[in-house]
C-alpha cells in the first residue's frame, strides 16, 4: 500500500482534466492506497454544498480523505459548513504534513 | 533530524494563483521545521528578480506606501529571515537559462542560478520532492 | 530513487523555448543519471505520435530556424533507456492512432495508470 496525497487546484467547472484527476485517485483508493486529496484555489469550489458536479460528488463518496483548503474557502466566501458531506477543513500543513511522512505528494 | 524538502515551481509573479499557494507551502515548510530548497524553472526564475518594484493605487486613492503592494522577492526574503530564525536553510536556485532568455539576472541575495542536474540533485538528497506545473 | 514524469499537456512551449520545456528537462536531468520514467496523457499523447518537426513561426522578416523537433526529443528518451509510456485511451479520444505512436512508446490504458503511480517513488506532475 503506498500513501498519496494530491494536492487538487483543478476544478471541473474550469479544467477538463480535473475529472480524469478525480478518477485517478479514485482508482488509487480502490486499489487498497491510503490517498487524500486536498481541495485549494478553484479545487474547492465543487465542495460547496449546492454546487452542481457530478465528478466531485463521486471524489466525495468514494471514501478516501478530503480536505478542504481553508484560505482558499475563506476567498470564496465558502464556510466550512457549508462543505459538502465527508470534507473537513484544513491547509498547506497538510500537505507538508504528507510530504514529511514520506507520502508521495501530487499537484494537480 | 532536520528534514530537506525540495519545491520545483514555473509559474511567474502575478501570473497565477499558484504562485500564493506555492509560497504558502514554503512557510508552511519552514513551519514544519523543515530545510527548504526551491528549483524555480521558466517563468518562476523572476519571482526573486531584485528591480520588482511596488507602485501605487490610483482607482482605489493609495501612493505607493498606503498600498505596500506584495512583491515576491519580498516573500522570499521573509522566508530567509524565517529560515534564519528556525536555523533551517532555504535554498533557491533558479534555471540559469531560463533567467537569460528573460533577462531577469539581478536576484536578490541568497538566490542563485543553476540548471536541471541540480533539480535532481537537489531531489536525490531530499526526503521528498513536489514539483508545480503551470498551465 | 525512480521519478514518473507526468506531461498532461503539449505544445504550450513548443514554439517560444523550441522544446517542451518538461521533455527537455526530462532529457537534461537523465543526462545527470536521474532515474525516470515518462508518462504522456492528456494532450501529453500527442508528443507520442509527432512524427516531424513543428512548424516555423514567421513574424515580420523574424522567421524561426529552429523549431521544436519533439519526435527526436521522444526518441532520445527511449534511446536513453528511459521508458516513455502514452495512455491510449487520451490518443483515441483526440482522434489520434494508436498504430503512429513511436517505436518505444508503451501504450498503456487509462486504469494502468494507477500501477505507474504505485511503482514510482516519487510522481512529479507538470
Amino acid at each position: 500500500m503506498s500513501h498519496f496525497l494530491f494536492v487538487q487546484s483543478q476544478d471541473p467547472f474550469t479544467d477538463a482534466r480535473a475529472a480524469r484527476q478525480y478518477e485517478l485517485a479514485i482508482d488509487l483508493k480502490k486499489r487498497g492506497n491510503d490517498v487524500t486529496v486536498v481541495l485549494v484555489q478553484n479545487g474547492v469550489v465543487p465542495a460547496r454544498s449546492q454546487a452542481v458536479c457530478p465528478a466531485f460528488d463521486e471524489l466525495a463518496a468514494s471514501g478516501l480523505t478530503l480536505i478542504a483548503d481553508s484560505f482558499s474557502l475563506e476567498q470564496r466566501d465558502i464556510a466550512s459548513q457549508q462543505l459538502k458531506a465527508n470534507i473537513s477543513t484544513g491547509s498547506m500543513d497538510d500537505v507538508i504534513d504528507a510530504m514529511l511522512a514520506g507520502h508521495k505528494v501530487i499537484w494537480n | 533530524m532536520t528534514k530537506t524538502l525540495t519545491f520545483a515551481f514555473m509559474d511567474p509573479p502575478f501570473e497565477s494563483e499558484r504562485t500564493v499557494t506555492f509560497f504558502r507551502l514554503l512557510d508552511a515548510a519552514l513551519e514544519r521545521r523543515a530545510n527548504v530548497r526551491i528549483f524555480a524553472y521558466e517563468g518562476a526564475v523572476a519571482l526573486a528578480f531584485a528591480r520588482q518594484a511596488a507602485h501605487g493605487n490610483a482607482v482605489h486613492g493609495r501612493n505607493t506606501d498606503e498600498e505596500a503592494h506584495p512583491l515576491t522577492k519580498d516573500w522570499i526574503a521573509a522566508l530567509q529571515r524565517k529560515a534564519e530564525s528556525y536555523g533551517l536553510t532555504f535554498e533557491w536556485i533558479n534555471c540559469g537559462l531560463c533567467v537569460d532568455e528573460r533577462g531577469v539576472n539581478e536576484v536578490i541575495d541568497g538566490c542563485g542560478r543553476g540548471g536541471p542536474p541540480d533539480l535532481w540533485r537537489y531531489a536525490s538528497n531530499a526526503f521528498n520532492t513536489l514539483t508545480i506545473g503551470t498551465r | 530513487m525512480n521519478v514518473l514524469q507526468v506531461i498532461d499537456q503539449a505544445f504550450r512551449t513548443t514554439v517560444e523555448e523550441q522544446d517542451d520545456t518538461i521533455l527537455w528537462l526530462t532529457q537534461s536531468m537523465r543526462g545527470a543519471g536521474a532515474d525516470l520514467t515518462v508518462l504522456l496523457s492528456g494532450h501529453g499523447v500527442h508528443y507520442a505520435v509527432q512524427a516531424r518537426r513543428q512548424p516555423a513561426l514567421v513574424l515580420g522578416d523574424w522567421k524561426q530556424s529552429e523549431p521544436a523537433e519533439i519526435h527526436h526529443d521522444i526518441r532520445r528518451l527511449v534511446d536513453a533507456g528511459v521508458p516513455v509510456y502514452a495512455v491510449r485511451d487520451d490518443i483515441e479520444e483526440r482522434g489520434l492512432q494508436p498504430s503512429t505512436v513511436q517505436h518505444g512508446v508503451t501504450l498503456i490504458g487509462r486504469q494502468d495508470t494507477a500501477a505507474l503511480y504505485e511503482q514510482a517513488d516519487q510522481i512529479w506532475q507538470w
